[in-house]
């Protein structure tokens, strides 16, 4: 039986930290979600983000700016169709992975938000019903000053009971060794 | 909010102009409730003694979205019940935790008048701006853009 040869001192012995099952996951569709708005639910995101904005809770404002009622706030778009987790199944950090493809990356257990990038093209008010489409664009190991970490991007569509497309998003996650 | 602020316009608004600074500390109640509205397990936003000893934080975590929804609320706050935000781009560059200052400002950087595009409605103009959320100490956690369309005068 012949020996294989030492590995060499660079990085090539280094294992990868995206495991071939998931690399194989680009382009596909995590997921595609139909929910109704609900404006409770966006203003108790409002009021938790201490936004009293009069144009998400006063309908007369709301009117007056050309609304037919209090639209939603933009930024709660990507919680709308946010599914129902199994708190059985939740990871150990408590995260549910629904609607991102609960991709699993063992040696990077630490996940954080990357970035998000959103153009709201119309307005959104309570009783539309908003369908979610989230597909991962992209899966890349990167090195950075703190080390090396994988960067998972998400293309998501918004559109609405019209088949009006509402916004557009793109998001990321880092997941640390 | 008691009362409404004076509505901007498009044509007061020049590049290098600043809008108001927002600035924020938050707490534990505040995360707690943003988890909730945010259907958020994730329990280095919680669970103190996971954030330190499993993730290595020194305390628990502000939710980088809710970082983005300040941010978001600098610039909305500014572009009064008339604007609409058009395009919003951040990036998570730090971690924030409960009883830090942070604060989130705006500067502008171009501005571009909204000709013919809609001739029905009223008239408007668009106006780009370099957002960022910092740190008391000036550690910048999210920098970013934003697009806002404001209404003309007259």
């Amino acid at each position: 039986m012949s020996s294989l040869p030492e590995p060499s001192e660079d990085s090539r012995d280094v294992e990868p930290l995206i495991p071939a099952e998931m690399a194989a996951r680009i382009g596909e569709v995590v997921a595609s979600r139909t929910a109704v708005v609900e404006v409770k639910e966006f203003q108790r995101w409002a009021a938790s983000v201490k936004d009293r904005n009069p144009l998400y809770f006063d309908a007369e404002v709301a009117r007056a700016n050309g609304h037919p009622d209090v639209p939603m706030p933009p930024m709660f778009l990507q919680q709308v169709a946010l599914g129902v987790a199994d708190l059985d199944q939740l990871r150990p950090d408590g995260t549910a992975g629904t609607g991102n493809g609960n991709l699993s990356f063992p040696l990077c257990p630490r996940r954080m938000a990357g970035g998000e990038n959103h153009t709201f093209l119309l307005s959104v008010y309570g009783g539309d019903v908003i369908t979610q489409e989230r597909r991962i664009d992209s899966i890349v190991e990167k090195s950075g000053r703190s080390g090396r970490f994988v960067l998972v991007t998400w293309k998501t569509t918004y559109t609405n009971q019209r088949d009006e497309l509402v916004a557009e998003s793109t998001s990321s996650m880092i997941a640390r060794p | 909010m008691t009362s409404t602020p004076p509505q901007v316009h498009f044509d007061d608004v020049n590049v290098g102009d600043e809008i108001p600074t927002l600035t924020v500390t938050v707490d534990p109640t505040q995360m707690f409730f943003f988890s909730a509205a945010t259907y958020n397990g994730h329990r280095i936003h919680y669970d103190r003694q996971w954030a330190k000893e499993v993730e290595g934080y020194p305390d628990i975590v502000v939710q980088g979205p809710l970082q983005a929804a300040l941010l978001a609320r600098a610039v909305t706050d500014w572009i009064g019940s008339a604007g609409t935000l058009v395009n919003y781009a951040v990036q998570n560059r730090a971690s924030a935790f409960p009883g830090d200052e942070l604060r989130f400002r705006g500067v502008v950087t171009a501005v571009r008048a909204e000709i013919g595009a809609d001739t029905a409605g009223p008239a408007t103009g668009l106006v780009d701006l370099e957002i960022t959320g910092l740190k008391g100490d000036g550690q910048v956690l999210m920098p970013g853009t934003a697009t806002v369309r404001l209404p003309r005068r007259g």
